[in-house]
């Protein structure tokens, strides 16, 4: 099944309302940083999949998810990383925390679209 | 609108699909006829006949299979065009969204970083009384602003973006001059106010794109525009405070 709510994770205005144009066909919830994620993951039960930057203040894109997958709940939600830390390294820290995919920005629209679109909510990408 | 970009996108790879079905079934018919014909004992005008019509099945079928890769290509770059489309009608309008010049820069540097890649770069603006640029601006370096940058006041230094300061022409590099990546020059109306240099990039992204170019320009267009509008707004705003402040002082308030 295809997602229907995301909850966009970056601290960037501009990202906010790139996403907001590129994925019109899903319903949106932003934070701009980790701490607000986990609020906005309390405050809507149904977000079914989460973009997540990895530079942000408070609480940092990896620490977020640590506590997201150690959340028995929420343990399942498919998190796409989209960073400009683009290094090996960094994807393989960032898929070994529990990210579902890992995209380097700038990126290109379709790649996200496409990424998505192989998604299956319940898990992992198909 | 990139809506429509999406969703002609997906009417188009499901054409495609479709077009890619027909095709593997006309296949499939010429191979059934041909098996057929060679089943059945036929007359020397029966077998003339069914060889040109094969002839033909397969003539038509090359040219199908020709226009679906040529439809095919052209999806992938009307794609790539509404991301473009795209990235310059978000930028444009982040640019525009704020009255807050602090705001106005933070936009600057997040069209830099996210659309561009750039990790390194300095915004430099003309001051308004004095000579020199001050460093309004830089953004990954972590171990001080890189010369000739490292100064409060900008005076010169760099060939590249001394000589588009003056003659505000957008310049690609890197030259045997000047380490930059790229000029941009931050005009209003013909006033050239500052400029953006671009230092470095993401180690993922090694090179600028052509399709960067359309942000570069952009950027060179609307930024100062945007920056200088924030400013003059909010120099109005304290003005206005100051005499709403003095007003009410007179008035005894």
């Amino acid at each position: 099944m295809q997602p229907r709510k995301v909850l966009v994770v970056d601290d960037s205005k501009l990202m906010h309302k790139m996403y907001e144009v590129m994925l019109r066909q899903y319903a949106l919830v932003y934070a701009s940083d980790g701490r607000q994620a986990l609020d906005r993951l309390q405050e809507h039960a149904d977000i079914d999949l989460v973009l997540l930057d990895i530079n942000m203040p408070n609480m940092n894109g990896l620490e977020f998810l640590a506590q997201l997958r150690s959340d028995g709940s929420r343990s399942e939600l498919p998190v796409i990383i989209i960073s400009t830390e683009g290094r090996e390294e960094d994807t393989a820290r960032g898929l070994e925390a529990g990210a579902t995919a890992y995209i380097k920005k700038p990126f290109h629209s379709e790649e996200i679209i496409e990424v998505i679109s192989r998604l299956d909510v319940k898990g992992s990408a198909a | 609108m990139p809506k429509m970009r999406l969703d002609s996108g997906a009417a188009g790879q499901e054409l495609i699909a479709e077009l890619r079905s027909t095709l593997e079934r006309a296949g499939e018919l010429i191979r059934v006829v041909e098996a057929n014909l060679q089943d059945k004992p036929e007359s020397r005008d029966d077998a003339a006949s069914s060889d040109e019509r094969i002839g033909e099945l397969e003539r038509r079928l090359a040219t199908a299979e020709s226009d679906v890769k040529e439809l095919a290509s052209r999806l992938v770059d009307s794609e790539h065009q509404g991301g473009r489309l795209m990235n310059l009608y978000v930028a444009t309008y982040q640019l525009h969204a704020t009255l807050d010049p602090a705001e106005v820069q933070a936009t600057i540097a997040e069209i830099a970083i996210n659309l561009l890649g750039a990790e390194q770069f300095v915004l430099l603006l003309r001051r308004d009384e004095g000579e020199g640029c001050e460093i309004a601006l830089f953004e990954g370096m972590y171990d001080g602003v890189v010369p000739p940058f490292d100064v409060e006041t900008y005076t010169g230094g760099d060939p590249m973006v001394d000589v588009t300061l003056r003659d505000g022409v957008l310049r690609l590099g890197p030259t045997a001059e000047s380490k930059a990546l790229a000029a941009v020059p931050l005009r209003v109306q013909n006033e050239i106010v500052g400029v953006l240099v671009l230092l470095k990039l993401l180690d993922h992204k090694p090179i600028l794109r052509a399709e960067d170019r359309d942000l570069l320009d952009l950027l060179s267009a609307h930024a100062a525009s945007a920056l200088f509008a924030a400013r003059l707004f909010a120099t109005k705003d304290r003005k206005l405070r100051t005499l709403e402040s003095l007003v009410k002082l007179a008035r005894g308030e």
